[in-house]
């Protein structure tokens, strides 16, 4: 494989990015869908996402991917839509997992759920490169990096620093 | 042509799979070993002439730097830009340039060369976009060295649905040489959005609908009709209705470029036909942002909306094409662009004579819209050629028809108001007491199209917007080729 380069055949008015779906105005009656992508210990952190969720009355919905180091299979991306409003996918800490859950992310707005990906802070630049590769403006999260090495109250901990943030971003246009 | 070298140089490019460089292969060896400089370059097999010390241009770099189109080549560089070239095998000129009398005497005194690899279809333009200067402008997209080209296409929204060619410099190029007109030029602005288009964007759009440059000149005429105020693009795009522009090709390019007129015009199987309507649509879309559910509004869309252009059938003498009623030479290259729907079948295999294949098309056509709509829409007809036939027969041209069909779809007003028959559509009350003409006078257009068997023709409805009759018509342009 090569390196290709293609011309835009727009009118160049909008950004290269393709901007995310708008996410719902609140989360009433809307179902969250927490996608696990895999990687050890995240079911820890999305453990506390969930309960900190629920806490706030908010219908969760739980799935695992078999793999991080690959996409998500169709059918589980198709199982998502069929249930869930919006998608909270975590938590990636390589390189192979955070290309793998933007195209996720990316493949689940084409299908009409808005989502954010919650990263360790060292692949930040590996998101935005991605997001550039492809083309998609997707929301984004981080934690503290490393993950796997923390005990459980410390992931916790991550999860209950972020959702606050993390409400505000599926639930508001910016 | 190439800064690196300094006046006076020889150069020779060569090739394995070649008869004239395969005869030159000794003298040129007579003339290193003798201590010439002759830098020779090889376009495919270097080792076959290792005894002349070449220099490898399996890549064309070389080639395409000094404009090589035969092989032999032998060019003696100078420094003021005129250069000696000699082409394939001159004996008298090779022995003048070396200034050796006998250099070649036992080989014949000419041989024609052999196309230059650098010119092989498929290759001239990847050597532009390579090593040249293609002149494209509009903004780069790099792609990651595992990304599926044809994925990122749909990725950036930039197709209809279908695959789209990836766009590349090297297909831009190509596209761009189809045309006279400079890629700078802006033909117009491409609604809804109304984006400036130039011939470079819409060379990037030809490409990736699948157009060959040599439908160009007739998709940038098809740009420039639906660009005209006249033909209201603006409206036909963002309109609830069903319609989208219809395409019909007129003149020798139809032919010459390889259009359908025939078996299945209408339908899929022809690339020209295809593409030429889909590089209308996808401009529509990338450029002017006529995305269906954004402020494309179609409450059902129609099939047209990925493509509808045919040509006519220009073959019978007899029949006065399209272009041609509208005010265009005979055997002048034209497109007329309607705003139409999809097909309805008109069904005729019992009539006989032109008075009832007349009363049996008009019975059909007062459908368009709908029976009790009148003066409100336009029709595009086409006529196959076993239907022609009936009137053909009996010496019926266009003019007539047209005149007898629009004679027998005049119907009292009485039928017609609205709440007539228990329909609350129809038209005017206040016409009640008129004859009411179903189309006026310039409102049904009528194409000759088809396969030769089938007493099959099509009726493909106007568009609602038609109704305001002089700010929306029907375009036809000539094609400057």
């Amino acid at each position: 494989m090569t390196t290709s380069v293609l011309r835009d055949p727009t009118a160049e008015t909008a950004a290269l990015k393709r901007q995310r779906l708008n996410p719902p105005a609140d989360l009433d009656d809307k179902v969250v869908g927490l996608m696990d992508i895999g990687k050890m210990r995240g079911d820890e952190f999305i453990d506390r996402l969930e309960e900190l969720f629920n806490e706030r009355n908010i219908e969760t919905r739980r799935y695992k991917k078999p793999t991080n180091t690959r996409t998500a299979p169709a059918e589980l991306i198709q199982q998502i839509v069929q249930e869930s409003d919006v998608v909270v996918i975590a938590l990636s800490d390589c390189g192979s997992c955070t290309s793998c859950s933007t195209h996720d992310l990316n493949d689940l707005d084409h299908l009409g759920i808005p989502g954010i990906s919650i990263l360790t802070e060292e692949f930040k630049e590996a998101f935005a490169g991605q997001c550039e590769k492809i083309g998609f403006d997707g929301a984004s999260i981080f934690t503290p990096h490393p993950m796997q090495n923390k005990t459980t109250k410390e992931l916790h901990e991550f999860a209950d620093n972020i959702i606050d943030e993390l409400l505000t971003k599926i639930t508001h246009t910016n | 042509m190439n800064g690196n070298h300094v006046n006076g140089e020889l150069l020779l490019f060569l090739k394995q799979d070649c008869e004239t460089c395969q005869l030159v292969k000794p003298v040129v060896g007579e003339l290193v070993n003798k201590g010439v400089p002759i830098q020779v370059y090889v376009q495919d097999d270097p080792n076959y002439y290792r005894d002349l010390s070449p220099l490898d241009d399996t890549s064309l770099k070389a080639s395409f730097n000094w404009n090589i189109e035969t092989t032999p080549t032998l060019i003696q560089t100078s420094g003021n830009g005129h250069s000696v070239r000699i082409e394939g095998w001159d004996k008298s000129g090779w022995q003048k340039l070396f200034g050796r009398k006998s250099l070649g005497s036992t080989l014949p005194d000419f041989r024609p060369g052999c196309g230059s690899k650098s010119r092989e279809p498929g290759v001239y333009e990847n050597l532009v976009a390579n090593y040249g200067d293609s002149g494209i402008e509009a903004r780069e997209i790099t792609l990651g060295k595992w990304e599926d080209e044809m994925e990122t296409c749909y990725e950036r929204g930039w197709t209809d649905g279908l695959p789209v060619t990836p766009p590349t410099d090297a297909r831009i190029w190509k596209m761009l040489q189809g045309t006279s007109r400079n890629p700078n030029e802006i033909i117009g602005k491409v609604p809804p959005n109304l984006a400036p288009i130039t011939v470079e964007k819409a060379a990037i759009n030809a490409v990736m609908a699948g157009c060959k440059p040599e439908y160009f000149p007739v998709v940038l005429t098809v740009l420039e009709a639906a660009l005209d105020p006249i033909f209201t693009m603006h409206g036909l795009l963002c309109t609830t209705c069903f319609s989208s522009p219809i395409i019909v090709v007129n003149g020798p390019i139809a032919k010459s470029i390889g259009m359908n007129w025939g078996m299945n015009a209408l339908g899929q199987g022809n690339r020209a036909n295809a593409t030429i309507g889909r590089a209308l649509q996808l401009i529509i879309r990338n450029v002017g942002g006529g995305i269906p559910g954004d402020l494309d509004r179609s409450t059902l869309g129609g099939p047209g909306k990925f493509t509808f252009c045919f040509a006519e059938d220009e073959t019978d003498p007899t029949w006065e094409s399209l272009s041609v009623s509208r005010g265009f030479a005979e055997g002048e290259n034209a497109v007329t662009l309607f705003q139409g729907d999809g097909i309805q079948g008109f069904i005729d295999q019992r009539s006989q004579t032109p008075e009832q294949i007349t009363k049996s098309l008009a019975s059909s056509l007062l459908a368009v819209g709908n029976p009790k709509l009148a003066e409100f829409t336009n029709a595009l007809l086409v006529l196959s050629p076993e239907h022609y036939e009936i009137y053909k027969k009996e010496g019926w041209g266009r003019s007539k028809i047209t005149e007898a069909l629009h004679q027998e779809m005049a119907r009292p007003g009485s039928e017609l108001i609205q709440g007539a028959n228990g329909i609350g559509e129809g038209i005017d009350p206040l016409r009640v007491d008129e004859m009411v003409n179903k189309f006026w006078p310039e409102g049904l257009l009528i194409v000759r199209a088809g396969g030769q068997a089938g007493l099959f023709s099509a009726i493909c409805a106007g568009w609602t917007g038609g109704r305001f009759r002089h700010e929306s018509q029907p375009v036809t342009k000539k094609i400057m080729v």
